[in-house]
């Protein structure tokens, strides 16, 4: 694309949406290409280039023979033919492909896997298994080989294709002539800054660096290490920042007091028996996320009565991922919970002994303010839990808590002989362990008062994500050279003198290093799509390196300093060979690191402990005049992903809000400070706007309510209200950084929240909190009873004289009060899967079926995103999603238990999608035969033959059909919200008054994200999950190219299988008896959905396990029948006092299998209307 | 004494130097029309004593007179209002079905209601010109042709909802049955596809029972304009503006009769009067009665398996066939009462044809079915209970009848709920009361609270129930769009202009049925006393009338 007018009578003139140069100051006077352009803009043969249509020598042409003719003609058809072949795109070097039996040619149609590995936000990283087609990165799976991954995914790596095909990001450098008003942006090449830097960064060599400042993200990648040390060997007095925006690392802080060095954490939670959460954000937050998801889903999982299940104890302030599917959960504000924390030490180190000085600091330490009796008994009984446990027992605490509480941890840990078992610490990097945001602090006076000459920020956006407080951005300002990579537009490079663009992870060679050490290689998929983008390591490469007047545009390539720093680090043998052996398996083999006690006698621990303990901080409880603040993150982290349209609209955790960071209180409190918001029975259900202060600072949010938050705690979340970032990301949310102290520190007590002017809309995918005693949807029992009647089948003699068995999780729910539904029919899946009817279709091939482990959800929803990745499901906008439309395959529905919405019992996760029911609701009803019955058990959507009448979404009684009402795949999404704010409000309008039938096509180049192997439905056709059935028939005929007789177990996987953390859902062939799915379904906990229906769901749920402490609480032992009073039962509904599912039926005691009585479908009917 | 010519009256009456429909004084023995406790005596049909060519000269006659202005303005709005409908028909069909309120939990709402409610309404016509023919009940006369005509206008109204509510209305063909080299069929277990079925049959017989009862009618239509001609008594076309304004009219060159004479021509198929023709026209609309007698069953049974075979709470109820029928009836009985009387009002003599008598029985029916459908919502209560099924029963306990503000598990949509029960239950109670069913005014009131109650009626069946089904993760609402609203009363432009057009240029009653039940047609009218004292009141009433003229 041109940037340049070539049309004289329309120089001058440009359109400000088409080019964002020209936004960047609002100056949108002329635009040049180049330096060179900019000089000779009077005269000159490049003007006589640009006003001509057609490049010199186009027009000789015309005179020629037919032979020139015929040659030139050739030659163009030769150039088309190389320029549409899709390699033509493809990077320089070799790299590897995943699988050594693929070819290295491409195969048209096939896609190929690269390993590589993309680096976390503060640091960490995942391993990657990139899919591309033809040459485009288009999915995202975890490496199997990687220890973090082990090949599951997170939602950010699943989301980061879109990054490239972002028609938004920065395409070329821009370089703002002049200062301030008279300031104007100019085009700019590369080369044009290689030679400008060249001379420039010369400067610094007479100074030492004086006055350069460089300012990075908080990474930990070994090849960008070596960058800083060039850097700092060139020019000593360079500062270097690197910053993570959210806060500084507590826990790495913590841990570098107990340890005296700088530390890692390293959680093994699939050895834990026993794990004690303080607002841990482990499963959700995080380097290590995946890896404790995974450990967690694994100590959580029973694959059969024999396993063994851990227990969790949760004290917190807001939900989190392990505190929502805790046995024993307590709501507590977050300044409380260190007294918390404190208290349980107190009573381990008692009753343990051992701890030297960190008994006396425990001790003397003051709680100010008594722990509750509630509280306090459960932290008795969890005390002696984890004593119990000892080698096998974990406390873990939130990042946001305080530091010397998280040194505090990791002497609870060690009196519990955690380390080695359940954790383990690793060396951290120096950089990693210094608090970047102070360091910012420090440096900004320098910057006030103009003696930074040259400030380069390194993809960082420092002008919006710190805190307002400490006024970068103004200081920014002072500086005379700010120079920007950036991949997307931002705030900070919209003030750049030089703005230039950076290639995406995807794009571009470096290297990581994971939480545990593993040092992983990042390979480009796809060579940078606009020319020229240099990735972080090679625009410090070109900084660092002194070049000569002669070679001021030589450019390091990523490829050659990534090898040259790893020929330095690594001592191997064969280089080549061990390169590619990286390359290929996405990681360096013997890199990852022992776990150990930090190198350190317990003793040393303790002392180190006990001497910082008594400069902790509790505070006091908070009040509705003075509450809790706690600025957090989400999907969005720093505001990083804000143009990501998938993460805009994943739902977020517990509230399923999407395209907003309301700040969250629990409902008692909103009451109380007039804070409710309207519920969604309204047709535009808004938020009330409050504002928050915190020391003098404000800021204005709406706000919204969680069911189960400590009373008196607000939690906001940072990364929203981004202005300089693109369509969709652009004015989403609100900007909290205003009541941000300098710190960034991320509790605050004695905010002040009142009501503001004004109402904001909010959008939710799931507007019900309860389950409406519908106790049959998420069944729920405590461990005792599973262990007790799990492998129990009950016989039952059905309407028709036949006989049924009900496994455990059937005799939960509907099936043991209504008569089996039998058809009358001869249905090839009338009967039951261990006796399918002879040559029917079910006794062959493969069944398709799959598993939800409801035990191990976590709720994170990243199912959600690759299936998005994987099916080319469209993202609706806010607009839509308020209406209901939103498009998601996969949703995980989220129920509260209990009767009371500040103390909901427990917060359940339901994953659902297409049940794949064999006796199929839909199927029935559609009129044109669009949704039909596939011979392997899938419910086929014919998308060329629906007609859109929508019945079949209505007769699924899961309501997992999803209808395109617009043309949604092809819009462009605009991700805002009509904004109906008082005049004056300071809100940045982000309009969708565009519905997506009015709004412009998406452009060519996001097309090219969209898996091939997936139709791109159009508007009025309905769609729903498929299984990935897609993926089924690659599988296929995988299996007969390598000539296998059937399918092997886990040859495919489905996407949210693959991407699961926790391992949760399971997908194979049910006819295969030693398949997963089939033991995971033959599993005594394995129920179908409103199984009731008869519509015979393939996909089943297993009933969530509890596992209470006896001591807290009683555990039901016999779900089925509750004591001998039936009667009165009924009056409180189906729900035990603990809010946990259980099954009463007063005509159940009758044992009567007759046809009226057992026709009562729920128990919890008679409660409702007695 | 001077001889009274009813005719004269007519003709003057017809020539606008009497207006409106002259009030005869209670006759003593035969009264108002109205119904009479003495099971000895039946109402007259007809008032008046009319004879043979008073019911050809009202019928007629309004047909050839120039139209009063208000017809031309109720004509004009009409249009006006059915023009909303395309102009939205057009953007939903150019930008998508997202323009309407639906999303992924309500899938149906308005368009669906409005398909069961038009539907519902062209039920009557069949009804009272089938089941009402074979039951020989000969007060149906009155009002049979505008109910079939009705029924038609309704039946296009409900067909453009299910055609445009599909996602892709340019594949909506693949509905039929069209043979086709990839053998694909549609689904004949799709009960939307028995709605395709028949729907289009109750539209086909229906138009041709409609057709068919016009024919003699049209060739008197035919015969009166050609005999004008001859007479040379036809006079050239005037435009009349539709506003009272001293501008001369324009006279265009062609005679009306001419046109007519053309039009009935060719829609009276050849139609001589002959005893011939009329002995196959008798058995043929017989035997139309008998086969439209179970479309009147099953069209709306057909439609109600549109629900009752789904599984939604709320839909799958094996009540719905008898329930959607009887509420079909109800609802088309009570647009008919809404259009007739206020034409039996607007229009010259109308009354004497559609007679306090007529009005009295369809008050019974509509107390009758709106009863009727009253049980059915209790039934449903009783089901809910005695099936003992939790989501059935939250379907109708707490989605339907509880207020939000009741309970906090009552459902937004109680209003819709109960404003269902007072207009269809409630409202139709009193005419238990004689008073009130012989009231026009009273039962007009009534029916349009039927009318309303109806629709409400299919919209709480449709919304109420999907808006919370199963799953409480994916409970929604449903908000109607301008959209949504303006197609709506579109489609209500649409019926009214039709019908507009029906009674200004086709019978309204039919001629040659009416004069079979008025007392001229019974072959002992000269020897009846009764009748002959009649005559008398009649012709000191007539009397009096010329006196007065005088």
């Amino acid at each position: 694309m041109s940037r340049v007018d070539q049309c004289p009578s329309t120089v001058g003139k440009k359109d400000p949406k088409k080019d964002r140069a020209s936004t960047v100051n609002g100056n949108a006077q002329k635009l040049w290409r180049s330096i060179d352009e900019y000089a000779a803009h009077d005269e000159g043969e490049f003007q006589s280039f640009l006003s001509r249509e057609f490049p010199a020598g186009a027009s000789e042409m015309l005179a020629s023979s037919r032979r020139t003719f015929l040659q030139l003609m050739g030659g163009a058809m030769a150039l088309a033919g190389a320029a549409t072949i899709p390699g033509c795109r493809r990077p320089d070097h070799k790299i590897m492909t995943y699988s050594r039996n693929v070819p290295g040619e491409i195969v048209p149609g096939k896609a190929l896997y690269y390993a590589t590995s993309m680096p976390l936000p503060g640091g960490g990283a995942e391993g990657l298994l990139v899919k591309t087609n033809e040459g485009r990165p288009t999915f995202v799976e975890g490496n199997p080989l990687h220890p973090v991954n082990q090949g599951k995914s997170s939602a950010w790596s699943n989301a980061s294709p879109l990054s490239i095909y972002d028609p938004e990001r920065l395409k070329y450098p821009v370089f703002r002539e002049g200062q301030g008003d008279n300031a104007r942006q100019v085009v700019a090449t590369w080369d044009d800054f290689r030679a400008w830097s060249a001379s420039h960064f010369a400067e610094f060599d007479s100074t030492s660096g004086n006055g350069l400042v460089f300012i990075v993200d908080k990474k930990t990648s070994p090849t960008r290490d070596a960058m800083r040390a060039q850097i700092a060997a060139r020019w000593p007095l360079a500062q270097w920042i690197s910053y993570d925006p959210t806060g500084a690392d507590n826990r790495g802080a913590g841990l570098r007091m107990a340890f005296g060095q700088p530390k890692r954490q390293i959680l093994s939670l699939e050895n834990a028996d026993v794990i004690f959460s303080f607002a841990s954000d482990d499963l959700d937050k995080g380097a290590s996320a995946l890896r404790n998801a995974r450990g967690f889903g694994s100590a959580r999982r029973m694959r059969t009565t024999n396993d063994h299940m851990c227990r969790v104890y949760a004290v917190e302030g807001n939900y989190t991922p392990m505190g929502a599917v805790a046995d024993h959960r307590y709501a507590l504000a977050p300044s409380r919970i260190p007294a918390a924390i404190v208290e349980l030490a107190r009573l381990i180190i008692d009753r343990v002994g051992g701890a030297g000085p960190l008994a006396n600091a425990v001790a003397s330490f003051d709680t100010r303010g008594e722990i509750s009796p509630e509280l306090r008994e459960m932290l008795d009984a969890a005390a002696d839990d984890l004593i119990g446990a000892r080698g096998k027992a974990i406390v873990t605490a939130g990042q946001d808590l305080p530091a010397e509480i998280h040194a505090l941890v990791a002497g609870i840990n060690q009196v519990l002989g955690a380390p080695g078992k359940t954790v383990s610490y690793v060396p951290a990097g120096a950089e990693e362990a210094r608090d970047g945001l102070s360091d910012l602090a420090e440096m900004i006076g320098t910057m006030r008062a103009g003696r930074v000459k040259t400030c380069v920020c390194v993809e960082t956006n420092p002008c919006y994500d710190t805190p307002t407080a400490l006024g970068f951005a103004e200081a920014f300002d002072r500086v005379t050279n700010r120079i920007v990579l950036s991949i997307g537009p931002s705030e900070t490079a919209a003030k750049a003198t030089w703005q230039l663009n950076a290639a995406t992870f995807l794009e571009a060679w470096g290297d990581t290093e994971a939480d545990d050490g593993t040092i992983a290689p990042i390979q480009p998929m796809i060579a940078p799509l606009y020319d020229g983008a240099l990735s972080e390591i090679e625009l410090l490469a070109l900084i660092a390196e002194k070049r000569t007047a002669d070679d001021y545009t030589r450019q390091p390539a990523g490829y050659e300093v990534v090898r040259s720093v790893w020929q330095g680090r690594f001592d191997w043998s064969d280089f080549e060979k061990s390169w590619r052996r990286a390359l290929h398996d996405g990681l360096v083999a013997g890199t990852t690191y022992r776990g150990d006690n930090g190198g350190q006698a317990s003793s040393s621990v303790y002392a180190n402990i006990s001497s910082v303990l008594a400069s902790a901080a509790v505070g006091v409880n908070p009040s509705s005049d003075a509450l809790d603040v706690v600025v957090t993150t989400n999907n969005m982290y720093d505001g990083r992903f804000a143009n990501l349209p998938w993460l805009q609209e994943l739902p977020q955790f517990g509230t399923t809000v999407v395209w907003d960071n309301p700040a969250l209180v629990s409902p008692q409190t909103a009451e109380k400070l007039g804070l409710e918001p309207d519920p969604y029975t309204v047709k535009e259900p808004k938020a009330q706007m409050a504002k928050v202060t915190i020391d003098g600072r404000s800021v204005e949010v709406p706000v919204w309510i969680m069911p189960g938050m400590a009373n008196n705690t607000m939690v906001m979340f940072q990364g929203y209200g981004r202005r300089e970032v693109g369509v969709i990301g652009a004015g989403v949310g609100f900007d909290v950084q205003p009541v941000r102290d300098i710190m960034g520190t991320r509790i605050y007590t004695g905010a002040k929240v009142e009501p503001a002017r004004g109402r904001y809309p909010i959008s939710s995918t799931q507007n019900h909190w309860s389950m409406e005693s519908r106790t049959s949807i998420v069944r729920a029992v405590d461990l005792p009873a599973y262990l007790r009647h799990g492998d129990v089948k009950e016989e039952k003699i059905g309407l028709y004289g036949n006989k049924t068995e009900l496994n455990f999780g059937e005799k939960l729910g509907e099936l043991s009060h209504t008569p089996p539904n039998e058809s009358i029919y001869e249905n090839p899946f009338n009967k039951s899967r261990s006796e399918p009817a002879p040559n029917s279709a079910y006794s062959k091939g493969p069944q398709w079926g799959m598993n939800v482990d409801q035990g191990t959800c976590i709720g994170c929803a990243t199912c959600t995103i690759a299936c998005q990745s994987e099916n080319n499901i469209p993202v609706v906008g806010k607009t839509e999603v308020r209406k209901g439309r939103e498009m998601t395959w996969i949703r995980v529905d989220r129920y509260f238990t209990g009767s009371d919405m500040n103390e909901p019992g427990v917060m359940h996760h339901q994953p659902v999608m297409c049940q794949h029911c064999e006796n199929a609701p839909c199927e029935t009803v559609c009129p044109v035969n669009a949704t039909t019955h596939g011979p392997e058990g899938l419910n086929y959507m014919v998308y060329n033959r629906c007609i859109g009448t929508r019945y079949c979404a209505n007769n699924c009684p899961y309501k997992v059909r999803r209808f395109n009402f617009f043309d949604y795949a092809t819009k462009k999404t605009k991700g805002g919200y009509r904004s109906e704010f008082p005049e004056g409000t300071p809100k940045p309008e982000n309009i969708n008054l565009i519905p997506p039938r009015l709004r412009e096509k998406v452009e060519e180049i996001q097309k090219l994200r969209n898996n091939p192997d997936v139709t791109v439905r159009s508007r009025g056709v309905m769609e729903k999950c498929s299984y990935c059935i897609q993926r089924i028939n690659a599988a296929r005929y995988e299996m007969k190219l390598q000539d296998l007789e059937s399918m092997p177990d886990g040859f495919f996987q489905t996407a949210c299988q693959a991407a699961c953390p926790t391992g949760a859902i399971v997908f194979g062939d049910l006819l295969n008896d030693n398949s997963e799915v089939s033991k995971a379904a033959d599993d005594g906990r394995s129920y179908g959905l409103l199984g009731y229906l008869n519509t015979r769901p393939r996909t089943t749920y297993k009933v969530t396990l509890s596992n209470p402490n006896p001591r807290l609480r009683k555990p039901v032992e016999d779900p089925f029948h509750h004591g001998g009073d039936h009667g009165s039962e009924g009056e409180h509904g189906a729900e035990d006092s603990n809010g946990h599912a259980v099954f009463i039926d007063p005509l159940k005691k009758h044992e009567d299998t007759g046809y009226a009585g057992s026709l009562r479908v729920l128990g919890a009917a008679v409660g409702v209307h007695a | 004494m001077s001889v009274i010519n009813p005719d004269q009256i007519n003709a003057e009456r017809l020539a606008g130097l009497r207006r409106g429909a002259v009030r005869s004084p209670a006759d003593p023995t035969l009264g108002d029309g109205s119904l009479v406790d003495d099971p000895a005596q039946t109402a007259p049909l007809v008032l008046n004593n009319r004879s043979f060519h008073d019911i050809t000269e009202i019928v007629a006659g309004y047909s050839e007179k120039a139209p009063g202005f208000w017809w031309f303005h109720a004509l004009g709005f009409a249009a006006t209002v059915a023009s909303i409908a395309q102009i939205m028909i057009l953007y939903l069909i150019i930008t998508g079905v997202g323009v309407w309120g639906l999303n992924n939990q309500v899938d149906w709402a308005w368009d669906i209601t409005n398909f069961v409610f038009w539907i519902g309404i062209g039920h009557a016509g069949t009804l009272i010109s089938a089941i009402l023919c074979l039951l020989k009940q000969q007060w149906r006369t009155a009002v049979n042709r505008a109910a079939e005509a009705m029924t038609i206008f309704a039946v296009i109204c409900a067909g453009i909802f299910p055609g445009i509510h599909v996602g892709r209305v340019w594949f909506a063909w693949m509905l039929f049955p069209i043979p086709n080299s990839n053998v694909i069929w549609p689904n004949f277990r799709s009960p939307l596809l028995w709605d395709v079925f028949a729907v289009s049959t109750y539209a086909t017989v229906s138009l041709l029972f409609w057709y068919m009862g016009m024919i003699p009618d049209f060739a008197t239509f035919r015969d009166r304009a050609h005999l004008r001609l001859r007479q040379n008594k036809s006079r050239l076309v005037e435009l009349r503006l539709p506003v009272p304004l001293p501008l001369p009219t324009i006279k265009l060159p062609w005679r009306g009769d001419l046109v007519r004479a053309y039009f009935f021509g060719f829609l009276s198929l050849g139609w001589r009067m002959s005893g011939r023709h009329w002995y196959r026209y008798e058995k043929a609309y017989l035997i139309l009665a008998g086969i439209s007698t179970p479309l009147v069953l099953s069209v709306h049974s057909i439609v109600s398996f549109d629900f009752a075979t789904s599984i939604l709470p709320g839909w799958h109820t094996t009540i719905f066939p008898p329930y959607f029928v009887a509420g079909a009836v109800f609802g088309g009985f009570a647009m008919v009462l809404l259009l007739m009387i206020p034409l039996r009002a607007l229009l010259p003599n109308f009354a004497d044809l559609l007679t306090l008598r007529h009005l009295e029985n369809m008050a019974k029916i509509l107390l009758v079915t709106g009863t009727m459908v009253g049980f059915a919502y209790s039934m449903e209560f009783f089901i809910a209970w005695y099936g003992g099924n939790t989501f059935e029963w939250d379907a109708f306990i707490y989605n339907r009848v509880t207020p939000s503000w009741v309970s906090e598990r009552g459902a937004p949509y109680w209003w819709a709920y109960w404003a269902m029960i007072s207009c269809n239950v409630i409202s139709p109670q009193i005419f238990w009361f004689k008073k009130m069913r012989r009231s026009p005014l009273a039962i007009w009131i009534v029916g349009f609270f039927v009318t309303i109650g109806m629709w409400f009626e299919r919209f709480v069946i449709i919304v109420t129930s999907l808006h919370r089904a199963f799953l409480p993760g994916e409970w929604g609402m449903f908000f109607p769009t301008p959209v949504d609203i303006l197609t709506f009363v579109g489609s209500c432009g649409v019926f009214l202009t039709l019908f507009l057009l029906f009674i200004r240029f086709f019978p309204i009653f039919p001629i040659s049925e009416i004069k079979n039940v008025i007392p001229g047609a019974s072959p002992h009218d000269y020897h009846d006393h009764d009748h002959h004292d009649a005559h008398d009141a009649d012709a000191h009433h007539h009397k009096g009338h010329v006196e007065e003229a005088h």
